[in-house]
């Protein structure tokens, strides 16, 4: 399959701070791909080199093989950006501002009428199409940025968070979109967000990055896989002593809460019927497993590339 | 991808702003001239001598004409890209497969255009009040487009640089209204003295207003090759400037 995104050691500075640092992300054509992080990891400034709004500092990115500096035209016409932030002249009506939206992308003008009223009506939007941008309610205008995107068919469309700031019942009704857009298009969908369940709902493959690096890269089961370990939980009818359990868990990762014992499940293929039959040994009252969410996964991550950081660093 | 209709859509998108605010971009500077007119074609005019073959009405209309369009080209181009700086939908724009040159070849037509209304709309009154014609139109053509030019390119240098209106301001305030004043719109510089003359022949603006008076009446206090030369030449040059750090993104990509 194609590549639709090659981006190879990019990094981008302002001043002394990294930015991106370093970051390479291969992305298939027709994947849904999502770059998740925390507040100012990188996410929007590699979104923004990307397409051309900012300007890396060293690094390749190339858009179905064209260099977005030496090929930039032709790179650029393949991506379709909805942008974290309103980037609209306010006081245009909505026909209008995607009248002249589609011309910059050489649309003529005789074919203009068509695709505006394809995309008004995809996005919902065909009613308030004689609306000045200003009076559109926050979720509207996080359509009318999408329905500008895809104006030119785009072969990639970039979201970057594109349901940040809005409401329960718009973010649900986006990616219900989002998702029909994905199955009824070929179209590569690059998606920048911090809600680890836009991520978990929306795609298939998930890098997450911090502080400017890319710390996990994989298929989303994958990376639940690797770094999402099993917990069991044994709930105990009474309280034993600290020697008692240890000596019954003994090799194994537990925590001792009283008479709650949670035991880390330390890889894919465990033996689980050896520590049933250890935990016979204990008073149990109950026994449950619980498998890590993508969002304790993010967590978790982070947090220890934190504080590996902090203590000098962490190679990629 | 075709360059020549982003280029028209970008030239559609400035004349409908234009025309959208006629009150702010058309009108004042022309109503600025006919009250030069009134005031000293009618009142003033007849008491200033400045030795020379025309009255001081017709002396000063060129100069006037050209204050419009030099103001006009100025504030269209960096208030459109200022405000779209703003707004960041300056960002359309960049992200689009546009070239660099049609985006600043847009900016420009678009000052262009609303120049040339304020200079034609100005040139009428001047007709209808005090018959003011044109000896050399070709010329006086070429002045206004070069003008033009020259101000809009600093109208897109002053906006990718600037971070408030303030500063959009300061170049307007400190820069191209005392160099229009001292550009010999008001006098022939050879009443100056002759350390002021010879400053004079720094400002860029002399040059124009003094090739465009001769469009007008025939007369000139410089060469006008020489005036057409300098004129072209600085207009090329803003040009280069602006194409250069536009494709730099310097401060307007992050």
């Amino acid at each position: 399959m194609t590549n639709a995104i090659i981006v190879k050691n990019l990094k981008k500075n302002y001043g002394e701070l990294k930015a991106v640092d370093g970051v390479n992300l291969q992305i298939k054509e027709g994947e849904f791909f999502a770059l998740l992080g925390p507040n100012g990891a990188g996410k929007s400034t590699t979104i923004h080199v990307l397409t051309s709004l900012a300007v890396k500092s060293s690094g390749t990115v190339k858009i179905f093989n064209h260099d977005i500096e030496t090929d930039h035209i032709k790179a650029r016409e393949q991506i379709g950006l909805v942008p974290q932030e309103f980037n609209m002249d306010i006081f245009e009506i909505v026909e209008k501002l995607l009248y002249f939206n589609a011309g910059y992308y050489g649309i003529p003008r005789a074919e203009r009428k068509k695709r505006i009223e394809e995309v008004l009506e995809l996005t919902g939007l065909t009613k308030k199409r004689k609306v000045k941008v200003i009076a559109l309610s926050g979720g509207m205008k996080r359509k009318l940025m999408i329905a500008r995107a895809l104006l030119h068919k785009p072969k990639i469309l970039i979201l970057d968070e594109p349901t940040a700031g809005v409401d329960v019942e718009t973010r649900q009704d986006m990616w219900k979109f989002l998702k029909k857009l994905n199955k009824e298009s070929k179209m590569t969908f690059l998606l920048t967000t911090h809600y680890i369940e836009e991520a978990e709902q929306l795609c298939e493959r998930i890098a997450i990055i911090q502080k400017g690096k890319i710390i996990a890269c994989d298929n989303k089961d994958k990376i639940m896989k690797k770094f999402g370990r099993d917990e069991v939980h044994v709930t105990l009818s009474k309280n034993v002593s600290e020697k008692e359990v240890a000596s019954v868990l003994k090799g194994y990762n537990y925590e001792n809460g009283g008479k709650l014992v949670k035991i880390t499940i330390p890889a894919e293929n465990f033996d689980y019927n050896k520590l049933v039959a250890k935990l016979g040994k204990l008073p149990l009252d109950k026994i449950i497993t619980k498998e890590k969410s993508l969002e304790e996964i993010f967590v978790d991550l982070t947090h220890k590339y934190q504080s590996k950081k902090s203590v000098g660093g962490f190679s990629q | 991808m075709n360059q020549l209709t982003a280029l028209m859509t970008l030239v559609e998108r400035e004349l409908s702003r234009i025309f959208r605010v006629w009150r702010q971009t058309l009108v004042p500077p022309i109503i600025t001239a006919s009250l030069y007119i009134l005031i000293f074609g009618y009142s003033l005019g007849s008491r200033i001598d400045l030795g020379t073959s025309v009255d001081y009405l017709t002396f000063i209309f060129p100069g006037l004409v050209l204050m419009g369009v030099i103001t006009s080209a100025y504030s269209n181009s960096s208030f459109s890209l200022f405000i779209s700086k703003f707004h960041k939908s300056i960002q359309e724009l960049l992200a689009s497969p546009m070239s660099y040159l049609s985006i600043n070849l847009g900016y420009t037509i678009g000052s262009l255009v609303r120049a040339g209304i304020v200079a034609i709309g100005t040139y009428v009154v001047g007709y209808l009040l005090a018959g003011i014609t044109i000896q050399h139109p070709i010329l006086a053509i070429y002045i206004v487009l070069v003008s033009s030019v020259i101000f809009s390119q600093m109208g897109i240098l002053t906006a990718m640089w600037a971070e408030d209106f303030d500063q959009i301001n300061v170049f307007t305030v400190f820069l191209i209204t005392p160099l229009i004043y001292l550009g010999g719109v008001f006098y022939s510089i050879d009443l100056l003295p002759p350390f002021w003359r010879s400053i004079s022949q720094f400002n860029p603006i002399f040059y124009l207003v003094d090739s465009f008076r001769f469009a007008f009446i025939g007369v000139s206090d410089t060469s006008v090759y020489l005036s057409v030369i300098v004129a072209t030449v600085i207009a090329v040059i803003l040009i280069g400037i602006s194409m250069c750090l536009m494709q730099k993104g310097y401060k307007i990509k992050s």
